[in-house]
């Protein structure tokens, strides 16, 4: 594996009684870079993010991740609750967010992994379980500033709206330090000014937190102008990669996808 | 693209100087995001209420009976705050609770009246053995699925019925089982009073113990198994370990209530622990209100205290047989249908339907006129 791979998916495959989601497919994310995952409805991608983090168990391939210690694991040889330990974090389609919890709550389950203190500790208020609540307390408040929602922190997550709803999710990969993001359709539901809104903190995110971002995505502006490189799929199978333009180029991929629209 | 930046940075710079003036003018700390205060002055608060009632009694007030009954209040309001952070939190059930309270009644008994162990010492392996049994059963059931813990607490918990009544070196069977009022470091003797404060003691201590666990990461935790089990095995949730722990506190909170309940009431019977009890400890969150604290102390006090208190005291119906039953029965349908939070709620809803009475009565004044 080169020094500068992040996630290196190989020969990925998984049937769903007999239908085959995903196809023999191989990519590579490179460290730092934006890495859109597209194509049309039911090809597959949600998949791939259920076999990266191990929702899902492939049938075939191997997931090879360089982990927040620099080393190469395998993450088909982990756990699902195990795989966030590795640096890598996803989001979800339909918004997993807990209702009848504050938004500042919700990201703070994000950072669960980060706490030491277990519920002797944390029913006693030790002086640790406590410096370390308000720690990520700081952290969590500071990433709704930087979402731009930290008037909203003690609101609860229930009826807030679908714009504010995505970036708690957002906010919520962030808590955990992560080196990869797996963000499935971050743009969903969002009309045009929160869309762009959201480009602008993925790229944010990749500058200034450093961490690598492979979403799947349905809407094309944001796809086209956030993503590094882009890997085109349908019905599980690979049909192009390269840069939006080499992408906006192809003609399987415009076959497939996007002369659909026309 | 510049254009767009730029139009972005018109955004921001109105969206942060609203929120800016929004965090002064409702804060007036600025920007700093602080933690819900505990309501640890409440919760002493009622507790020294709770200490007085003893002496209250004392001056002629309230009746000699009305302490045994807050008594059972309190009891049964532990095991209910340990159930609901089983079933409010974590959404699991079990049908055993009542078996683990006698298991602990039991032993603590058997402890301190037969082999004269010091109080604390009975306390503390009293809750611990029930414990560990609850977590083996834990560790086996939990592994399916969430309801066979449902049918394994119940299973089990007729096994310990069974042993309550066979098992008579201990239990003493069918003639029941005495054991006297708490003798700490042995010397200081409890009597009835004392024994009633002890218990005040463990129940603020418990809730305090409870709050600061649930409003942590453990809490969080729980509730996030419950909401959504995908986004909490990604968050690193481990669904197995969590699930364990908050039937650990179920089955640890049941047992001590069942040694408070021996060293108060001063007697275990072997048929009172079984499933009817263990469904009234679940009416208890059910009526007062799930995810709360203070839930299960109210409902503790409507299932275990309105009805001797109260009922028994009407005429004619009062004589009826099974009517705590019934009466526990009719509130659960009531509370469920109309008021599902629980009736915890009341308060503040009142509170606010009063103060919306007053504002329209405020409004509707002059046109009255
Ligand atoms: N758990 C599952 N059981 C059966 N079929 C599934 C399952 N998950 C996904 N699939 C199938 O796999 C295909 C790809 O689905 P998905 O990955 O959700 O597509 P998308 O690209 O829209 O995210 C679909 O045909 C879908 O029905
Ligand atoms: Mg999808």
């Amino acid at each position: 594996m080169e020094k500068n791979n992040c996630l290196q998916v190989n020969d990925l495959s998984i049937a769903f009684g007999g239908i085959k989601a995903i196809d023999h497919l191989s990519f590579t994310v490179n460290q730092g870079e934006i890495y859109g995952l597209i194509g049309p409805n039911g090809a597959g991608k949600t998949t791939v993010f259920n076999c990266i983090t191990q929702f899902y168990k492939a049938d075939h391939g191997d997931i090879r991740f360089t982990n927040r210690h620099g080393e190469v694991v395998n993450l088909n040889d982990k756990v699902t609750h195990q795989v966030i330990y590795e640096g890598l974090v996803r989001s979800f389609q339909n918004i997993e967010l807990i209702k009848d919890m504050s938004l500042i709550d919700n990201l703070l389950v994000g950072a669960h992994i980060e706490y030491k203190s277990g519920i002797l500790a944390t029913g006693f208020r030790t002086k640790k379980a406590k410096r370390e609540e308000e720690m990520q307390r700081e952290k969590a408040v500071k990433i709704l500033e930087f979402l731009k929602i930290e008037d909203k922190a003690n609101a609860h997550i229930g009826g807030q709206p679908y714009g504010v709803l995505k970036k708690v999710e957002l906010g919520r990969t962030l808590m955990s330090d992560p080196k990869l993001i797996l963000l499935d359709e971050p743009a969903a539901g969002l009309n045009d000014l929160e869309t762009e809104d959201m480009s602008n903190l993925l790229k944010e995110i990749r500058d200034e937190y450093g961490c690598t971002i492979l979403l799947v995505e349905h809407d094309m502006r944001l796809v086209m102008d956030v993503c590094d490189r882009i890997c085109a799929i349908s019905f599980g199978r690979k049909l192009g990669e390269g840069t939006a333009l080499e992408i906006q180029q192809n003609k399987d991929v415009q076959e497939a996808y996007l002369g659909k629209g026309d | 693209m510049r254009e767009v930046k730029d139009k972005r940075r018109g955004i921001d710079a109105s969206k942060r100087g609203g929120s800016d003036v929004n965090g002064i003018d409702k804060k007036g700390k600025g920007r700093k995001v602080t933690e819900k205060k505990p309501p640890y002055k409440a919760y002493l608060l009622f507790g020294l209420f709770l200490i007085l009632l003893p002496t209250i009694q004392k001056m002629g007030l309230i009746g000699s009976a009305t302490i045994t009954v807050l008594g059972t209040v309190i009891f049964y309001a532990i095991v209910g705050i340990g159930m609901n952070v089983l079933l409010g939190y974590s959404g699991l059930i079990s049908l055993g609770t009542a078996g683990f309270m006698g298991m602990g009644a039991y032993l603590s008994a058997y402890l301190t009246a037969d082999l004269n162990l010091p109080f604390l010492l009975s306390v503390v392996v009293s809750v611990c053995i029930p414990l560990i049994i609850g977590l083996v059963i834990g560790l086996i059931s939990l592994r399916l699925a969430g309801y066979y813990l449902a049918i394994a607490t119940l299973a089990v918990a007729e096994i310990f019925r069974q042993v309550f009544i066979e098992f008579e070196v201990v239990t003493n069977g069918f003639s029941g089982k005495n054991a006297g009022y708490p003798k700490l470091f042995g010397v200081i003797q409890f009597d009835r009073q004392l024994t009633f404060i002890f218990m005040v003691i463990v129940l603020i201590g418990l809730m305090i113990f409870t709050y600061n666990f649930i409003h942590s990461r453990t809490g969080r935790a729980l509730l996030t198994m419950r909401g959504s089990e995908a986004a909490a095995q990604a968050m690193g949730i481990n669904l197995f370990r969590y699930k364990l722990t908050a039937f650990g506190i179920a089955t640890a909170y049941a047992a001590i209530g069942g040694v408070l309940y021996v060293h108060f009431i001063r007697f275990a019977y072997p048929s009172g622990w079984n499933l009817m009890l263990s469904l009234q400890i679940l009416a208890v969150i059910v009526i007062g209100g799930m995810q709360t604290i203070e839930g299960p102390i109210l409902g503790s006090f409507v299932v275990f205290g309105v009805p001797e208190l109260i009922l028994k005291q009407l005429p004619v119906i009062g004589n009826v047989d099974g009517l705590a039953y019934v009466f526990t029965g009719v509130l659960i349908v009531v509370v469920i249908m109309f008021y599902p939070n629980g009736m915890i709620y009341l308060g503040n809803d009142m509170k606010k339907l009063w103060k919306k009475g007053r504002k329209h009565g405020k409004e509707q004044l002059p046109a009255s006129e």
